[in-house]
């Protein structure tokens, strides 16, 4: 059985780089790894996403509607954008950063009564879909980390801390070293345990975690 | 991209991405020239060849257009130097004129195109359908499903180029651009780059009359050696079913990895025959009769429009004309959009009668949870220049509107596109590369309106230029806007002849938009900083009223090349910030900017986000009351000037740094 990762955020949060980490990683453990990565249009601002499925029967590059194992988003209200690409009851791992579209913003300043769509219009919706999510406060611990633009490897941390997830996190770590920019490899290898350590903290109770 | 997986000596494996594997492909079968204009979803060729020219011996041009890149790599190629070149199918409409002819006259060393279809149109203006350039041109055509596959192809179409001296397209789609997976390394053998000597070589590539109706006999017969020799390819391969006179499948590039998908999620894996056909022209019209022969259907599983169907169809009116064929004309497919495994489980599903699991339902519940969550259109990056020029000629534009004169605004292919989605919506056309200008010189005739036309710095040498010395000598009035940012941004800030650096970081002589269009005998040209809002108005009301061409150039580097110049010269971005005892709520600094960095608190003011923040100085510009600032800074507005002209001991700063890993 393969495992799909959907993972999706705002360009510029560097979904290309932890898509790279985890297929890295994948190879160093001995498995078949496949993405599809969209970022056309989206140099800075725009919505971007990847599929990533690892197993020896994940054929396409796509994942097919509603098999996702995993959810990531690096944005808020991109979670909600591709949640039919999740798994009904699946993991939802989601950042509480919200970055607002200047379309919404927009919007506000034609009619003032109007309001934003928040992190909780996001989370209660996808409750509705899945009962499993998490949210993680991924730029706090990327500030912490030293670098605000780790983000993406809070994010690698999360995943590793997943029980389904077939990376042993030496691996994974491994592979950030070999990825990231030579300058910003503590700072990230900082982030990803940060990562870690929120996972357990916000998973543990869906009993999804390692240990 | 992590470049040591590209150039590493050794055999093993690498976890890349397909364009990533194209390149060493090329590099593994010693590719000598390579040439390009960037465009998505190749634009990462282009990239790894420019960041791994260090490492080995080729000659790599970055072209002002597809068709000049072409001629790069066939001028080398007729002196027996293996090259490769890379395009957007769009882009194969600039250089077919030349792949056309190349049909005819032959190559020497090995030729490969990789062109990329982009189904969906995901990043391009229309889902054209490239593959109908090989029937076309007569030249043969591969098309890989996976990365791995893809570096294969690319190695073994140097080796088919060489032995039937013609050029060979590998075609791709996005979804096989932008696919990374598993690659098998194979070994680096590279020979030492040396001239040849011409009169040693000597040989005729030329067709025209007599000569092309000789050559194109000789394009007959090559055809058939193709198709002879495809026969037996290694990239089509048969997935044997359990017999019996049921229903099999033909398919080629991503499509096929769907049908794996869609035939393992119905439990038909192994029990269903399929044919993968990597040789799509000429197609191997014995192997394909032999797969259908027997069958009692063939479903066609292709992206587009139904190339490989029609093909089948035609051979199974003699190998099986009972046969029923199931794709697009059957209605079981669409010729609109990209295909994916659900599209393609349901089609395959239909055929056979079979159920499947329908995703509706799963689709019907998202799309209620997503009413009225806010759509994300792509915009232009904080910092960006556009977004100073476009604030200016709004005012412009307004003014213009309101003396009652009206305009028609005509965009083009580039970053500056992005005008046209909300919130700013603007643009009466957009079409192709340096359409723009070539519509006002026909519109400015037969409208009243004031006709106003973008085009961006790339787009200009590419294929702008002969439409402005067209306004020149026939003196259409129109006002032509070039937004200069210094490289060509949309793909990824590849330098272009605006740019002081070529492929590799090496220099390159510029080649100064003004000093063109005057040369040309434009008598109106001015040349402003983008982000000077205030004092560009003016200046851009000055253009729309011309008597003549008006042509302004506005200049200032995209933010994204921009920043990375910035982190290796060790300068830190410096966000701004809103000064909330000052602010009054007009929000001058979100209408006519609306910078991704801006939002409005929960008090109803605005709000810099730090994080996303460019400095760039645009929305202080536009505030009345002085209330943003740069953060730490206490002062004013901001009134900086153009950081074009930089000293020389910066510009050996940052050739140190080119080396570093992104």
């Amino acid at each position: 059985m393969s495992f799909n990762i959907f993972i999706c955020g705002v360009g510029g949060q560097g979904l290309v780089l932890l898509t790279n980490v985890l297929g890295r990683a994948c190879l160093k453990s001995g498995f078949k790894a496949i993405t599809g990565e969209m970022y056309g249009l989206s140099q800075r601002s725009g919505s971007v996403s990847v599929h990533m499925r690892i197993g020896d029967d994940a054929y396409s590059p796509l994942i097919p509607v509603g098999e996702g194992n995993v959810l990531v988003a690096l944005e808020a209200i991109e979670a909600l954008r591709y949640i039919e690409y999740l798994k009904k009851g699946g993991l939802a791992l989601v950042n509480r950063r919200v970055m607002h579209p200047p379309v919404e913003t927009a919007g506000l300043v034609r009619d003032r009564s109007r309001k934003y769509f928040s992190l909780e219009d996001v989370v209660s919706r996808l409750r509705r879909y899945t009962g499993r999510v998490a949210v993680i406060d991924a730029l706090a611990a990327a500030k912490e980390a030293g670098n605000p633009n780790t983000e993406n490897t809070v994010f690698l941390g999360c995943l590793s801390a997943l029980r389904e997830l077939p990376l042993d996190p030496e691996k994974v770590r491994e592979a950030i070293a070999e990825a990231v920019p030579e300058r910003t490899v503590d700072q990230n290898l900082r982030a990803f345990e940060l990562g870690r350590a929120a996972a357990k903290e916000a998973l543990c109770g869906f009993g999804v975690c390692r240990d | 991209m992590v470049l040591k997986d590209v150039i590493s000596g050794g055999k093993g494996q690498a976890f890349m991405l397909c364009n990533e594997a194209i390149v060493r492909g090329a590099i593994e079968a010693d590719v000598k020239v390579v040439a390009f204009y960037p465009g998505a979803p190749t634009s990462e060729i282009l990239d790894t060849f420019s960041e791994a020219l260090g490492s080995f011996d080729y000659h790599m041009q970055i072209a002002t257009n597809e068709k000049v890149a072409l001629e790069i790599c066939a001028g080398a190629s007729f002196a027996g130097f293996r090259s490769l070149t890379a395009m957007k199918s769009v882009g194969m409409n600039v250089a077919s004129d030349t792949l056309f002819v190349l049909g005819y006259t032959g190559v020497r060393g090995g030729l490969v195109v990789v062109m990329a279809d982009d189904p969906h149109a995901h990043s391009s203006q229309s889902e054209q359908d490239g593959r109908f350039f090989a029937p076309n041109a007569y030249v043969p055509m591969l098309e890989p499903s996976t990365a791995q596959e893809a570096k294969e192809m690319v190695k073994e179409a140097f080796a088919i180029s060489e032995r039937h001296r013609v050029p060979v397209i590998v075609r791709t789609v996005t979804r096989v651009n932008h696919q990374s997976g598993v690659v098998e390394l194979g070994e680096i053998r590279r020979g030492k780059f040396e001239r040849a000597r011409w009169r040693d070589l000597k040989e005729e590539y030329l067709t025209l009359g007599e000569v092309a109706r000789r050559k194109k006999v000789r394009m007959l017969e090559r055809r058939a050696e193709l198709e002879k020799e495809f026969e037996g390819s290694a990239f089509n391969s048969v997935l044997r079913g359990e017999g019996g006179a049921g229903t099999g499948i033909v398919t080629s590039s991503v499509s096929y990895l769907y049908v794996l998908e869609a035939l393992k999620s119905l439990g038909l894996l192994g029990r269903v025959p399929v044919l993968k056909l990597g040789t799509t022209y000429p197609v191997p019209r014995r192997l394909v009769a032999d797969f259908i022969r027997g069958l009692k259907g063939v479903i066609v599983v292709e992206e587009l429009s139904p190339y490989l169907e029609n093909e089948v169809a035609a051979i199974a009116k003699d190998a099986n004309p009972a046969a029923g064929i199931f794709g697009k004309r059957s209605g079981h497919f669409s010729e609109a959009w990209e295909l994916n495994p659900d599209l393609v489980s349901e089609g395959i599903a239909s055929v056979l009668g079979l159920e499947h699991r329908d995703k509706k339902v799963i689709v019907e519940e998202a799309r209620a949870l997503k009413e009225g969550m806010p759509d994300r259109y792509p915009t232009f990056c904080p910092g960006c220049p556009h977004r100073g020029t476009f604030a200016a000629l709004s005012q412009a534009l307004r003014a213009l509107s309101a003396s009652g004169k009206g305009y028609y605004f005509a965009n083009d292919i580039g970053c500056y596109s992005m005008w046209v989605f909300p919130p700013i919506s603007k643009a009466d056309s957009s079409l192709c590369m340096g359409a723009s200008v070539g519509i006002a010189n026909g519109l400015s005739n037969v409208i009243e309106e004031r006709v106003v036309a973008v085009v961006g710095d790339s787009t200009f040498y590419h294929a702008a230029l002969p439409a402005i010395l067209n306004a020149v000598h026939n003196r259409n009035k129109f006002t032509l806007f070039i937004l200069d940012n210094s490289v060509t941004a949309m793909t990824g800030q590849q330098p272009n002849l605006s740019t002081e650096y070529t492929a590799g970081w090496r220099e390159g002589k510029r080649v100064p938009i003004e000093d063109v269009c005057r040369a040309a005998g434009a008598e109106f040209v001015e040349v402003v900083d983008s982000y000077s809002v205030k004092e560009n108005v003016p200046v851009f009301r000055r253009a729309l009223e011309y008597e003549g061409l008006a042509v302004v150039v506005s200049r200032r580097e995209c933010a994204l090349y921009g920043d990375r110049r910035k982190r290796r010269r060790g300068e830190k971005i410096t966000p701004f910030e809103v000064d909330k005892s000052v602010c009054r709520r007009p929000y001058a600094c979100i209408r006519d900017v609306y910078c991704p960095a801006h939002e409005i608190d929960g008090d109803g003011q605005p709000r810099i986000s730090p994080e996303l923040c460019d400095g760039c100085s645009v929305c202080s510009r536009m505030c009345a009351f002085g209330s943003i600032r740069r953060a730490g800074a206490g002062t004013g507005n901001e009134n900086g000037t153009g950081n074009h002209k930089r000293d020389d001991k910066e510009k050996e700063k940052e050739k140190e740094g080119a080396g570093e890993r992104r």
